[in-house]
């Protein structure tokens, strides 16, 4: 446990020392806030759920970015094998970096709170509602960075593991368009692989098992195949 | 200390390595010397547990690394041909870094840094930012860093490249002071390198060790290496470049003199 935090830090650390992070942090900030204002002043109604849409939109673009160097810079620089060589767990590396990365995001995600405070101040919002939204976005980041740590494993390029984090996620994120031309089981499963059918139930306050099942398993299946990846790319 | 017994790895269909194995004693410095791709740094990363051997066995401290490798990397100093460093750190916070990963106990973790700091001579810059370093200073904090566990075996992956002459010889003098109580691997190109560090030097090429021989026996045996060591011509090259012909740095390498001889020998047999 010791080695993930000291990992974690360390990934916080770089990731506070580099310009990309706090342009991230501002550039996301104040799209959201116009759009959290533009919603506002057109719904006129005490509740996130539009915003929260934007914000599982917007994250999609703003993921990779965050994730791309993860294990494509430890590659390109060799840092990888110092990590690797020390009496360090693959699976302590992988879920060091994953906490490290999560904790930037959730401190994004923790600024937005702002607008809870706002339509309370002046209206009179579903709190549950408003809550369950949050555990959604938030989940739904989770899972995000997962598929970025993977696509980041996979190459010494950036640019590359960015481009594959965005395929994977708009494939994941539109699949639910595709689902006119399937039917049956086919039809299930790629409604039930789409993002937005999932935050579209905890954004109006509705958890279920199938949502939570959905989000931890797809977390937990995309860290294991990090793990898998750096250590078979690695020693192949 | 170290036991390698028919070590073979494939990279795909490429052989990297054939069937190479070794014995190394505790406190013994062993020198790998061989031109590039003859399979060094293939073994080295084997030996470091990062690469898994296609076949074959290893044991360090007696202990298997391909069953126990936590284990054995906690013994293991490694520094990498690239001194794997995060340029946006401080030198102290990347050697704590190191130690919390390398098992160091915290309440030690302190005082294991200054005594790094020291013996690699770096603290006077241990609060600055990587980044800003020299080259010379980057690979010192390396070195540091494969230290700070205090390691029973240390492994050098040609802890001197593209160091300038001063650099080398400051490198080289660490090396010097680091070898005591430690068992050290080091790859070099460098013939007066392994004349100055190595007790034992195993000689790669093209996956297989061709040598395997202390340094003293080698010369023994091979007295004409003794004379033909600080070669003829790279060493015109150099002096082309304004460097001295006695200059340590600018060796022929030992693979070189060794094969080059070799050849002549059967030319001759052949005569």
């Amino acid at each position: 446990m010791n080695k993930i935090i000291s990992i974690a830090k360390k990934e916080l650390g770089g990731l506070f020392k580099s310009p990309i992070a706090y342009i991230i942090l501002v550039l996301t900030i104040s799209i959201f806030n116009i759009f959290f204002f533009m919603l506002i002043d057109e719904n006129r109604e005490a509740n996130l759920r539009d915003i929260f849409k934007v914000m599982e939109f917007l994250f999609i673009f703003i993921i990779p970015i965050l994730t791309m160097k993860i294990f494509s810079e430890e590659k390109s620089t060799g840092t990888i094998e110092f990590l690797m060589t020390t009496p360090t767990t693959n699976t302590a590396i992988v879920l060091g970096k994953y906490l490290g990365s999560l904790i930037f995001v959730s401190v994004i995600i923790g600024m937005t709170t702002i607008y809870y405070f706002i339509i309370e101040y002046f209206g009179q919002p579903d709190r549950i509602e408003i809550f369950m939204g949050y555990i959604g976005i938030w989940l739904e980041v989770a899972f995000f960075v997962s598929v970025g740590m993977l696509t980041s494993s996979w190459t010494r390029n950036q640019i590359l593991a960015a481009i594959s984090s965005y395929v994977i996620l708009f494939l994941l994120y539109f699949s639910i368009n595709f689902v006119k031309y399937f039917e049956g089981p086919v039809e299930s499963f790629i409604q039930y692989l789409s993002t937005m059918s999932h935050l579209e139930n905890l954004g109006i306050g509705l958890i279920t098992i199938g949502d939570l099942v959905y989000y931890l398993s797809g977390i937990v299946i995309f860290l294991v195949l990090t793990r898998l990846s750096i250590e078979n790319r690695l020693r192949s | 200390m170290v036991i390698a017994k028919n070590v073979t790895k494939y990279f795909g269909g490429f052989l990297a390595l054939k069937d190479v194995s070794f014995e190394i004693n505790k406190g013994e410095i062993v020198g790998f010397l061989g031109q590039n791709g003859a399979g060094k740094t293939t073994l080295m990363r084997i030996l470091t547990s990062y690469l898994s051997a296609t076949s074959g066995k290893i044991t360090i401290g007696g202990k298997d690394i391909s069953k126990d490798s936590l284990a054995v990397r906690k013994k293991i100093g490694y520094l990498p041909e690239t001194p794997p460093l995060y340029p946006s750190m401080k030198v102290r916070d990347y050697l704590k870094f190191s130690a919390e990963l390398k098992d160091v106990p915290s309440k030690y973790q302190s005082k294991q840094i200054d005594k790094v700091l020291q013996e690699c001579n770096i603290t006077d810059i241990r609060d600055k930012t990587i980044r800003v370093l020299s080259k010379g200073y980057r690979q010192r904090v390396g070195i540091a860093q494969s230290i700070i566990n205090d390691p029973d075996l240390l492994i050098l992956d040609e802890p001197t490249n593209g160091l300038d002459p001063i650099q080398i010889l400051q490198v080289r003098k660490l090396i010097k002071n680091l070898r005591y109580e430690r068992t050290v691997i080091l790859s070099t190109h460098i013939l007066s390198e392994i004349e100055q560090i190595a007790q034992r030097v195993l000689i790669l090429r093209a996956g297989k060790i061709i040598v395997d021989e202390t340094l003293e026996s080698l010369l023994n045996s091979n007295p004409s290496l003794k004379n033909k060591s600080i070669g003829s011509g790279l060493l015109q090259e150099k002096s082309e470049l304004g460097f001295k012909n006695d200059d340590k740095g600018f060796a022929l390498t030992l693979e070189e003199v060794f094969i080059r001889l070799h050849l002549q020998g059967s030319e001759e047999r052949d005569e």
